[in-house]
């Protein structure tokens, strides 16, 4: 953090506490803590404090629909952490805060990775709801993956990496159970001699959803 | 959200902001499993602020009551993702601030570009000059002696 963000910050703070306090000061005595150059901004956030104080008694402000749905989604995006931390909550949480279908952010991953083939988004689809609900490991997304997301929803490529980082001690990926197999002198088959090539858009898709931070 | 020894969940309710910031930064480093309880109380503190400033901010921009709380919704999803980060982060009240002026500032699909009946929306900025005012120490608070 620069030097000016700080006195920013410590700025914004202390008419916070003194508006806690009701000790408040004149408005340019906060401003004349901060250069020039960001008093704008610091007096665009303390006119929304003096604003957000109102007569109201906080108690009753906090029990608001909109403070009631905000607690609910970050209740929510607790609750689901878990192999992928908590980027399935967050991406879910804003995605449908801004309206966006998951076909759209579908859509804009191929566009990203240029995926055109049918196979390829319907592994993109497949994927991406795997990441949405829950079921794929943070470790194992791509650098690249994370960065896509990031842009996609318009937030810090930092934010959504570290998000991903899976919980500690929290659940993990299930196995599937193996089959049971009897011991007898079966052959393993051979692989069929006209089995189609994987579909290499297919293949960049797994990569980018299973193949680790460098895929 | 998992179930935390109500003793620790006490003692970390009772940390400031400034501690809990230090606690946050703490436990994301080292994995530790609190910092869930952790980021439950900051986001506690900072959805209050997102909360107002979203619903003060939205009206004065002329976003719907709906439009409003998808902005408080995409906030508080955002805050979580900051609060996640590795690096120190400003004071909750801040970050919530700054995050909530940002979701309501975003470009709405529904959002009327025509003309309105309703309230403007105030313009605000410091009064020509009074950053010079400012600085030498011109401008004083009024009251009742001086004005």
């Amino acid at each position: 953090m620069s030097a000016a963000d700080d006195a920013f910050e410590r700025a914004f703070w202390q008419a916070l506490e003194d508006l806690r306090a009701g000790s408040e000061q004149p408005i340019e005595s906060y401003l004349r803590l901060v250069p020039r150059e960001q008093r704008q901004e610091l007096g665009r956030l303390l006119a929304d404090l003096l604003l957000a104080r109102g007569p109201a008694a906080p108690a009753a402000e906090g029990e608001s629909e909109g403070y009631r749905r905000a607690v609910a989604v970050v209740d929510e995006v607790l609750g689901s952490r878990g192999a992928s931390g908590i980027l399935p909550g967050t991406l879910k949480a804003m995605r449908r805060a801004r309206g966006v279908e998951p076909d759209a952010v579908v859509a804009s991953l191929a566009a990203d990775f240029d995926v055109q083939g049918e196979e390829g988004r319907r592994a993109l689809a497949r994927n991406y709801h795997r990441l949405e609900t829950g079921k794929l490991l943070g470790s194992k997304l791509s650098r690249r993956l994370l960065d896509a997301l990031a842009a996609v929803f318009e937030v810090d490529a930092a934010e959504v990496l570290a998000a991903a980082r899976p919980a500690a001690g929290g659940p993990t990926l299930k196995g599937v159970p193996a089959m049971g197999r009897g011991a007898g002198a079966r052959t393993p088959s051979p692989p069929p001699s006209s089995a189609a090539p994987p579909d290499p858009e297919v293949e960049l898709v797994e990569r980018l959803f299973h193949g680790g931070p460098d895929a | 959200m998992a179930e935390f020894d109500p003793i620790e969940a006490k003692a970390v309710e009772m940390l400031d902001d400034a501690q809990l910031e230090a606690v946050r930064a703490e436990t994301v480093a080292a994995n530790d499993e609190r910092f869930e309880l952790v980021l439950w109380n900051l986001c506690l503190r900072g959805v209050a602020v997102i909360e107002r400033v979203c619903r003060n901010r939205g009206e004065a921009c002329g976003l719907s009551g709906q439009e409003i709380e998808l902005a408080i919704e995409d906030a508080s999803a955002r805050m979580l993702l900051r609060l996640s980060r590795l690096e120190p982060q400003p004071q909750v009240h801040v970050l919530a601030a700054e995050i909530a002026v940002a979701c309501v500032e975003r470009a709405w699909p529904l959002q009327k570009s025509a003309p309105r009946l309703s309230a403007r929306t105030p313009q605000l900025r410091l009064v020509k000059g009074l950053d010079e005012a400012i600085e030498t120490g011109r401008a004083r608070p009024n009251d009742w002696e001086n004005s």
